[in-house]
C-alpha cells in the first residue's frame, strides 16, 4: 500500500479529531451533544474565507473575529436552543431535535448568503499546499503543521482541565446539583462552554479550508466523523479522540483506496460500528456508574 | 395520557371522511393520490412517533427504512416477480433487521448515540444506493412496479386507497393497543425515568429495541405502498430532507400523544402546497418550526388541542371503581427473602463508599440500616439491587448469589425497591405507574396486546384490578387517575412502595422512606411499613428518622463511614456510646444531651 494513503489518513483523522473536542469542550459540563456542530465549523471556514479572501483582511486579524463571531453565534444558540429545553428537563433530549433544528438553519442561511460554490483558502504565509517529497511520501507544509497544531491544541486542552475552572467543568459534568452546592454556577458554565465549544469549531474550520476548501458541504460530513471520532475515542476524553481521529482519518484513506471512494463512508459507518458494539464506551473509556 | 380527549365522535368522522372521499374525487384525480400519499406517511409516522414520542429515541433517519421498504418491494416485483403482499412482508422484515443491526450498539448507551447513528446510516444508505448500480441500478431507480394484486384482480388507485386506509387504521390501533400496554409504560419509563424502568424488571435495551424494530418495520410497511404508488424508485426520494420530513411531521401533531403522527401529516400535506413558492426555502422553515415547535409547543398540535378542550370541559372528578374501593381487601400473605451480604466493598475514585460490610437480614424481617450522611447507606442498597458493581463481597439472595446480576434481573426475581427521591415516570397516572411494577409479571406478549386477545384482555382487567388494590392498601387510592408528577410528595412515597409490591417484591428495600413526609403521613408510612411485614415480607430500611426504624425495625445495622459501627437490637444500638458520638459528636456528647 502507499504510504500517502497513511499520510492521509493523518491529516484528515486531526481534522476529525479537532471536531471532536470541540464536541468534548461543549459536552463536559453540559451533557449534550451538538448536533450543529458540524455546521459551525462550515461556518468557521466560511468567515475566514471571506475574511481573508473577500475583504482582505490579515491572517490574525481575520482568525480572530472568525472564532468570537462564531462563538457569539454558539453562545445564542445555548441561549435560544438549548437552556430552555435544559431547563424543562435535564434528563430529556428534546435538545437532540433542537440542535438538529439549529443546523438546519445555520446551514440553509450559510447557503443562501454565500451560495454553493467552495471558496479556495490559502494557508498563512510561509506554509503552503505544495506537496514536498519526503521518502515515499508527498505531503505539504502546511499539512504537516496542521498534524503538529492539533497536538498541541489536543495537550493545551488538557491541561485546561486541570486548572481551577477546568475543575468545575468536570465537576458540573459529575454532578450538576452538588457542584451548584460548592458555589459552581453550571448555568454560566454552559454558556461559556457553548462559546468555546463553538470557538473551537470555527479554528477547526479556519485549519480545514486550505485542505478541504470553504463550502456548504463541509458540516454534515465533519458532524458525522467528529461523532465517531468523539464516540470511539469515548466521549469527553480527549487524547482518546486524537487516536480515534487517527484511526478513523487511516481506516477512511485505506478504505477508498481498496474499494471506490463511495465506500468511504460506509466503510467508516461499519468500523464504528463493530467497535462500538464491542466496546460501547468507546477505546479510552471506563462504564460510569450509574447514579440513583 | 389522556385517552378520551379526541373524543369518539371525531374519530369516527375522521374515518369516514377517508372513506367516502373516493366517492368525490376521480379516479386519476390528483386529490386520491395526494390522499393514498398521505396514509402512506402516516403509517411511517406512526412507527416514527412511537420511537421517539414514546420510547424517546430520536431517528434521525427514517427515511432509510422507508427506502429499504421500498426498494425491497421494486426489486422483488419488478425483476423477480414477487407478488407483492409477499415483497411487502419482506420489506417489513428487511427494514426491521437492518436497522437493528446498525442501531445495535446504540441501544446500550445514551439516546443521542441512536440518533448519530440512525443519521449516518441513512447517509450511507443513500450512497450506497447510488453505488450498488448492479442491484438498485443506480441514478435512474427501479421504474415500472406493477400494483398489487389478489385473486386475479389488479389494483387501481380507489382499491389502493382503500388498502392504505385499511391497514393505516390497523396500524394505528395496534400502536394504540401496544402504547397502553406493559409495554408502552415500560417506553414510556425508559424514556423518562430508567431507574425506575430497573426497578420493575424491565431492560432498557429490550424495551428500546421492541420499539424500533415495531418502528422500522412500520417504515418498511410504507415504503412498500410507496414504491407501488408512485410505480417509480429512485435514490432522490429518499434524502436527509425526508428524514427531517418525518420528524417535523411527529413534532408538528404532537411527540409522544396518539393522534399526533396523524394530525401532523394531515397539517403538514397542506403547508407544501401553502409553500410552493417558497420551495428553495423549505429546509429553513422546517428548521424554524422544529425549533419554534419543540420550544414552545413540545406536545405539538394535538397538545394545544388538549388543552383548549380541557379548559372547555372542567374534568369530571372520576370516581374509582366502586367494587375496588368498598372491598377492603385481605392481601394474600408473601413469602420473604433473606438477605446476605458478607465483605461487600466498593470504591468511587478515593472514596471508600463501603469497606467490608456484613449484614444478614433474615427472611420475614425488617431490618433499618442507619448512620450519618456519607456512610454508604444508599450505595449499600444500589449494590444489593444491582444499580452498582461492587469491588468485592457477596450479596446473596434468598441464598442465592446475586453479585454481577443486573439491575431489572434482581428486580425479577422478588426484589422491589424504592428511591431516596421518588422515581415516579410523571406523565403517566398513579394507576399506571403501579401497574409498571407488573412488567415482570405479564405474561401477554408484545403480539397478543396488540392484538387485545381475550387472555391478554382478561391479564391486563385483572392486573388493574390488583393495581387499584395496591393504591388502596398504601391509601392513595383517591389518587388512582391523577398524573404522578401532580401527586404530593409523600403520596409518591406510598405509590413507589405500591409499585415495588406491586411487582410481587419478596424483598423490599427503601431508601429514606420518611425524608420530606408530614407528621400524618409518617404515621401512616409507620403502619404500612408493620403490615407490609405482618404479610411476610423482608424489609430493609435505610432511614434517617430513628422514631421510625425503633418502631418497625426488629433490628438495626448502623454503618459509619463504609463500615459496621454497631448491629443489634435498636434499643440496645441506640444507645452504643460508638453510635452516639458518631452522630453526635465528642462534645455534644460529653456535655450530656440526651439521645
Amino acid at each position: 500500500m502507499d504510504f500517502d494513503v497513511i499520510t492521509h489518513g493523518i491529516v484528515a483523522g486531526s481534522l476529525y479529531a479537532l471536531v471532536a473536542v470541540s464536541f468534548n469542550i461543549l459536552f463536559r459540563p453540559t451533557n449534550v451533544f451538538n448536533f450543529a456542530q458540524g455546521e459551525l465549523v462550515m461556518l468557521g471556514a466560511m468567515i475566514f474565507a471571506s475574511l481573508t479572501s473577500l475583504a482582505g483582511l490579515p491572517w490574525l486579524v481575520a482568525f480572530a473575529a472568525t472564532l468570537v463571531a462564531v462563538g457569539i453565534i454558539g453562545l445564542i444558540e445555548e441561549r435560544i436552543a438549548v437552556a430552555p429545553i435544559l431547563a424543562r428537563s435535564q434528563t430529556g433530549t428534546g435538545w437532540v431535535i433542537t440542535t438538529l433544528a439549529t443546523s438546519l438553519i445555520i446551514s440553509n442561511l450559510v447557503g443562501r448568503f454565500w451560495g454553493p460554490d467552495p471558496i479556495l483558502v490559502k494557508p498563512p504565509a510561509p506554509l503552503s499546499m505544495d506537496a514536498l517529497e519526503i521518502g515515499s511520501a508527498r505531503i505539504s507544509s502546511y499539512e504537516i503543521a496542521l498534524v503538529l497544531i492539533t497536538l498541541i491544541l489536543v495537550a493545551v486542552v488538557e491541561r485546561a482541565y486541570r486548572t481551577l475552572r477546568g475543575k468545575a467543568v468536570m465537576a458540573v459534568a459529575e454532578d450538576r446539583e452538588a457542584a451548584l452546592l460548592r458555589g459552581i454556577d453550571p448555568g454560566s458554565l454552559g454558556r461559556w462552554s457553548f462559546f468555546l465549544g463553538a470557538a473551537f469549531a470555527a479554528m477547526t474550520g479556519v485549519l480545514a479550508a486550505p485542505i478541504l476548501y470553504a463550502s456548504t458541504s463541509l458540516g454534515p460530513d465533519l458532524l458525522l466523523k467528529g461523532f465517531a471520532a468523539a464516540a470511539v475515542g469515548s466521549i469527553g476524553n480527549n487524547r482518546g479522540a486524537l487516536v480515534a481521529g487517527y484511526v478513523i482519518g487511516v481506516t477512511e484513506a485505506i478504505g477508498a483506496s481498496l474499494l471506490s471512494p463511495g465506500y468511504q463512508e460506509a466503510v467508516i459507518f461499519v468500523v464504528v460500528l463493530a467497535i462500538l458494539l464491542l466496546k460501547p464506551e468507546g477505546l479510552f473509556g471506563s462504564p460510569n456508574a450509574r447514579t440513583v | 395520557m389522556s385517552r378520551a380527549a379526541i373524543p369518539f365522535a371525531v374519530q369516527a368522522a375522521a374515518l369516514g371522511a377517508a372513506l367516502a372521499l373516493p366517492a368525490f374525487v376521480g379516479v386519476n384525480s390528483y386529490a386520491l393520490f395526494v390522499a393514498t400519499q398521505l396514509g402512506i406517511y402516516v403509517i411511517a409516522a406512526i412507527g416514527l412517533n412511537l420511537l421517539a414520542g414514546y420510547a424517546g429515541q430520536v431517528s434521525l433517519g427514517h427515511a432509510a427504512f422507508v427506502a429499504i421498504g421500498a426498494y425491497s418491494v421494486a426489486l422483488l416485483t419488478v425483476d423477480h416477480h414477487w407478488s407483492f403482499w409477499a415483497a411487502a412482508l419482506v420489506a417489513m422484515v428487511l427494514a426491521a433487521g437492518l436497522g437493528v443491526l446498525a442501531a445495535l450498539p446504540a441501544f446500550r448507551l445514551n439516546t443521542w448515540y441512536f440518533a448519530f447513528i440512525t443519521l449516518a446510516f441513512a447517509l450511507v444508505f443513500e450512497k450506497m444506493i447510488v453505488e450498488w448500480r448492479w442491484l438498485t441500478k443506480g441514478f435512474a431507480g427501479v421504474v415500472g412496479v406493477p400494483p398489487p394484486s389478489a385473486f386475479g384482480f389488479e389494483f387501481g388507485p380507489r382499491p389502493l386507497y382503500y388498502t392504505v386506509v385499511i391497514v393505516t387504521v390497523i396500524a394505528f390501533v395496534l400502536v394504540r393497543n401496544v402504547v397502553h400496554s406493559r409495554f408502552g409504560r415500560a417506553f414510556v419509563a425508559v424514556r423518562d425515568v430508567e431507574p425506575a424502568a430497573l426497578a420493575v424488571g424491565a431492560s432498557p435495551q429490550r424495551t428500546k429495541l421492541v420499539a424500533f424494530v415495531i418502528s422500522a418495520a412500520l417504515a418498511g410497511l410504507a415504503g412498500a405502498f410507496f414504491a407501488v404508488q408512485k410505480t417509480v424508485v429512485t435514490p432522490d426520494d429518499f434524502t436527509a430532507d425526508f428524514s427531517i420530513f418525518f420528524l417535523l411531521t411527529v413534532v408538528l401533531g404532537g411527540l409522544g400523544t396518539l393522534w399526533g403522527p396523524v394530525i401532523g401529516a394531515l397539517v403538514f400535506f397542506l403547508i407544501p402546497e401553502l409553500l410552493a413558492d417558497l420551495q428553495s426555502w423549505r429546509m429553513l422553515i422546517y428548521g424554524c418550526l422544529l425549533l419554534g415547535l419543540m420550544l414552545y409547543a413540545p406536545h405539538g398540535l394535538y397538545g394545544a388541542l388538549r388543552q383548549a378542550w380541557r379548559r372547555f370541559t372542567p374534568s369530571a372528578p372520576r370516581t374509582i371503581d366502586p367494587a375496588a374501593s368498598s372491598e377492603a381487601r385481605e392481601h394474600p400473605p408473601i413469602a420473604g427473602l433473606a438477605l446476605e451480604i458478607s465483605g461487600l466493598r466498593k470504591q468511587f475514585g478515593g472514596v471508600q463508599a463501603l469497606d467490608g460490610v456484613d449484614l444478614a437480614v433474615p427472611a420475614g424481617s425488617c431490618c433499618a440500616i442507619v448512620g450519618p450522611n456519607g456512610s454508604g447507606k444508599t450505595t449499600l442498597l444500589n449494590l444489593a439491587s444491582g444499580y452498582y458493581v461492587p469491588d468485592a463481597g457477596s450479596v446473596k439472595i434468598g441464598n442465592v448469589e446475586a453479585l454481577g446480576s443486573a439491575a431489572q434481573r434482581i428486580a425479577a426475581r422478588g426484589v422491589g425497591r424504592t428511591f431516596q427521591t421518588p422515581r415516579l415516570i410523571a406523565d403517566l397516572t398513579a394507576l399506571d405507574n403501579v401497574m409498571l411494577g407488573a412488567y415482570i409479571r405479564e405474561r401477554s406478549g408484545l403480539l397478543s396486546t396488540a392484538l387485545r386477545l381475550p387472555s391478554a384482555r382478561a391479564e391486563a382487567r385483572r392486573l388493574r384490578q390488583e393495581a387499584l388494590g395496591f393504591l388502596q392498601f398504601v391509601g392513595v387510592a383517591e389518587r388512582a387517575h391523577v398524573e404522578a408528577g401532580e401527586t404530593p410528595h409523600g403520596q409518591q412515597r406510598l405509590i413507589e412502595i405500591a409499585r415495588a409490591m406491586m411487582g410481587g417484591a419478596r424483598l423490599i428495600l427503601l431508601d429514606e422512606p420518611a425524608a420530606g413526609l408530614s407528621m400524618s403521613e409518617l404515621e401512616r408510612l409507620e403502619q404500612l411499613i408493620i403490615r407490609i411485614c405482618g404479610l411476610g415480607a423482608t424489609i430493609v430500611i435505610v432511614e434517617h428518622h430513628l422514631d421510625l426504624v425503633a418502631k418497625v425495625a426488629g433490628h438495626v445495622t448502623v454503618l459509619d463511614r463504609g463500615k459496621v459501627l454497631a448491629a443489634g437490637d435498636p434499643a440496645a444500638v441506640f444507645n452504643d456510646e460508638r453510635v452516639m458520638r458518631a452522630y453526635m459528636g465528642e462534645r455534644a456528647l460529653k456535655s450530656g444531651v440526651p439521645a
